[in-house]
């Protein structure tokens, strides 16, 4: 084949509106699903609000990295800052936290299309269509796979307005909501918090994006923006479950959000939440496509061969070796019960060590930087 | 070349995955193929066994067959019909779960919880409580009305729409959400059924899951304008001979602080449809005593729901929602009840109603 193989190309740079749908969009995976279930109490509102807060605060911390020299020079800009012995030691470790990412992402929403969908279909048929889908879009490069996040964004943002109906009587009873304030905080409240935290872990990914973001000046504005949309669609999502279960009942239940759409009815399509389901699939593809990239990249920097050109075979190798870690862990222990699974539990405690670490630490590398030069 | 392995090899894949050769999808849905039923009627057989029964709707130009099946468990009835019939049973239309009271007084959870583990049944099928052997009348009727069951679920639907009053419609997720909330009991809906008839009867309250009572009649007709739909189309009351139509409520429940007296305020709008009573009520004087009278009746008629309810330590009404407030820790259920089972009632009717209009 004559035509050149390029994944990380860069012609032209994409606006705020980018990053915005990037960050809601990662915000809202997976534990979007499970989180009112672990969450229960009517106190958490007030908790989703205040870590909401505290993301923000994050956030903002963040976007002083993104508007730096050092993130539009990519790579360039992390060897800079740590030198390329330390870029490739953080590589390695950042292929370990895609990896756990990326598994925890696909593997639960397969087992929400295996569960509502396909009940009878084996699990790795499933997961080989959703990986092949992404590595499609994966491959089409850097710039195509960003510019997919706006579409997912449009194409699902709109789900929200169907929870409308929970709102209104008479299937919302008010006194599920009450008491807004905590009796005690138990240690289970505190893990409550950590796992909204980690649910909206994901923008410190873009620290890779540098190079294709900007301008630099709206950075925070778009941060910003798809945070405290993030929030606002965590607080209705939360609200409608609890006004529409009870928090005792709430707890029953494995994948609330998407078990309330089945209440609601349609004329001409009786079960809803099957093409949810299948609109989901749109933002969870665009994501594993996206951090199929960050580990194909991770791979050539910890390997040091940042310098040879990206090719297909390399690229697929990285794929298929994530989709066999997938097939393992699928077949060796995955299974959403009343407690979290060995794997999610990973991922909250990676994605909040994650989204708390990278913006302080970039910062105060910065500083430290300036300081010493 | 190009153009071969752009297109042609990911259609071949495509035809060849979904054509069979080793391919993901066991189930078949073909029309021809599948019994849809509507509802399940389950009883209590011999042994501590479950008699489950259906009819099978007809696709081509047969006629509707009854199934019984004695199963231990419930999916069990789903595989045994399988093996009896020549299509697969399919439970994505399933509408209704009638159960037999016999039945309810054992169990009804796990039932429930089966039926609504299942991701094709959607938790909108209603539940029904049946007095009297509904297979009889299944047998009998089956003949003669054509539709049978999607008549019963059509009358359950349109009872439920828009909260049209009349009679108690329940379906397993409202159940469940009851079942599991600290401040309210579940309540279903009871059927008499005997070979010729199925009627309404009343309302089967529910302490957490267990069946411990029912009320009928004009008690039931209290329960839906204090709980249930705060609407009648139509409310006879016979002793005062008057009949009243279009009947709307609203109610407004306060516990005191102590928790000792409960007061129950019921504004009540309707109007006259039918009087045979002495009374000249095209007298104001006249008509205010009767305005009078229905209150007071009315009162009288809700205490005692009330307090039927007080004695089970049963929860249909709701009341303790009432003491819950956002700022202020709730009690546990069961001193709630402790207080509920002891408390004072006191029931205030104001009822304004148009006179009958000739």
């Amino acid at each position: 084949m004559s035509s050149r193989f390029v994944l990380f190309d860069n012609t032209a740079i994409t606006g705020t509106g980018y990053i915005f749908a990037m960050v809601n969009r990662m915000q809202m995976l997976y534990y979007i699903l499970i989180l009112p279930k672990h969450l229960m109490h009517p106190y958490m509102i007030l908790g989703i609000i205040g870590v909401g807060i505290l993301s923000q605060i994050n956030l903002l911390i963040l976007s002083y990295y993104l508007k730096s020299n050092y993130s539009s020079q990519g790579y360039l800009g992390f060897v800079q800052l740590f030198g390329e012995r330390l870029v490739r030691l953080f590589a390695f470790f950042g292929l370990f936290v895609i990896l756990v990412k990326v598994i925890v992402t696909a593997l639960g929403y397969v087992e929400i299309i295996h569960q509502f969908m396909f009940p009878s279909m084996k699990t790795s048929w499933l997961i080989f269509f959703l990986m092949a889908s992404s590595f499609y879009i994966a491959s089409q490069g850097m710039e195509k796979t960003i510019r997919l996040g706006l579409i997912a964004f449009l194409a699902t943002i709109w789900i929200i307005v169907l929870y409308v109906p929970y709102f209104l009587p008479p299937i919302a009873e008010i006194h599920h909501l009450y008491p807004l304030v905590p009796g005690e905080i138990s240690i289970h409240s505190w893990y409550g918090f950590l796992m909204i935290w980690s649910a909206l872990s994901g923008p410190e990914y873009l620290i890779c994006l540098g190079p294709w973001i900007g301008p630099k000046e709206k950075i925070l504005k778009g941060l910003s923006i798809g945070n405290a949309l993030s929030v606002i669609e965590y607080l209705i999502l939360f609200v409608a479950c609890l006004l529409y279960f009870g928090s005792n009942y709430l707890e029953k239940i494995s994948f609330p959000v998407v078990n309330m759409l089945r209440y609601l009815q349609s004329p001409v399509f009786e079960r809803i939440d099957l093409i949810i389901i299948s609109l989901i699939m749109i933002y969870v593809l665009f994501l594993i496509a996206l951090l199929l990239l960050y580990f194909y990249g991770a791979v050539r920097i910890a390997a040091g061969r940042i310098k040879v050109p990206t090719n297909r075979k390399g690229f697929l190798g990285s794929a298929a070796a994530i989709f066999i870690c997938m097939l393992i862990i699928n077949g060796w222990y995955w299974r959403e019960g009343i407690e979290l699974n060995i794997w999610t539990t990973l991922q909250l405690w990676l994605g909040a060590i994650t989204y708390f670490l990278v913006p302080s630490f970039l910062l105060i590398a910065m500083k430290w930087k300036r300081g010493s030069s | 070349m190009r153009y071969i392995k752009r297109v042609i090899l990911p259609l071949l894949c495509c035809v060849l995955v979904l054509s069979g050769c080793s391919s993901p999808f066991v189930e078949d849905n073909t029309v021809e193929e599948v019994a849809p039923v509507t509802f399940w009627s389950l009883n209590k057989g011999e042994n501590g066994k479950l008699e489950i029964t259906t009819l099978v709707p007809p696709i081509m130009n047969e006629k509707k067959r009854l199934f019984t099946l004695d199963v231990d468990l419930l999916k069990q009835g789903k595989k045994e019909f399988n093996l009896k019939f020549y299509r697969e049973l399919k439970l994505g239309q399933l509408r209704m779960l009638l159960i037999n009271e016999n039945l309810a007084k054992k169990e009804v959870i796990s039932l429930i919880n089966t039926i609504l583990s299942d991701p094709d049944v959607s938790p909108r099928l209603y539940l029904v409580l049946v007095k009297g052997n509904f297979e009889e009348y299944l047998e009998k009727e089956k003949n003669e009305k054509k539709n049978l069951d999607y008549f019963l679920y059509r009358m359950f639907r349109h009872y439920e729409r828009r909260n049209q009053g009349e009679m108690t419609i329940v379906n397993i997720h409202e159940f469940m959400e009851k079942v599991y909330s600290p401040y309210s009991d579940p309540v279903l809906p009871i059927f008499k059924v005997n070979e010729k008839k199925f009627t309404y009867e009343g309302t089967a309250f529910f302490k957490k899951n267990d069946y411990v009572g029912s009320v009928k009649d004009m008690e039931d007709q209290m329960f839906q304008l204090l709980a249930n739909d705060h609407y009648l189309k139509n409310l006879p009351l016979s002793p005062l001979k008057v009949s009243l139509g279009q009947v709307r409520s609203r109610v407004h429940m306060k516990v005191d602080r102590n928790y000792k007296t409960l007061s129950i305020k019921v504004h009540v709008k309707g109007r006259i449809d039918e009087y045979r009573g002495h009374r000249n009520i095209l007298s104001s004087s006249e008509m205010r005593k009767l305005n009078k009278d229905i209150e007071s009746y009315l009162q009288g008629q809700s205490m005692d729901l009330v307090k039927k309810t007080q004695k089970l330590k049963a929860e249909p009404l709701e009341v303790g929602a009432h003491t819950l407030s956002p700022l202020l820790q709730p009690m546990s259920r069961k001193e709630w009840l402790n207080y509920y089972e002891n408390m004072k009632v006191k029931v205030d009717y104001i009822v304004k109603i148009e006179p009958l209009s000739l």
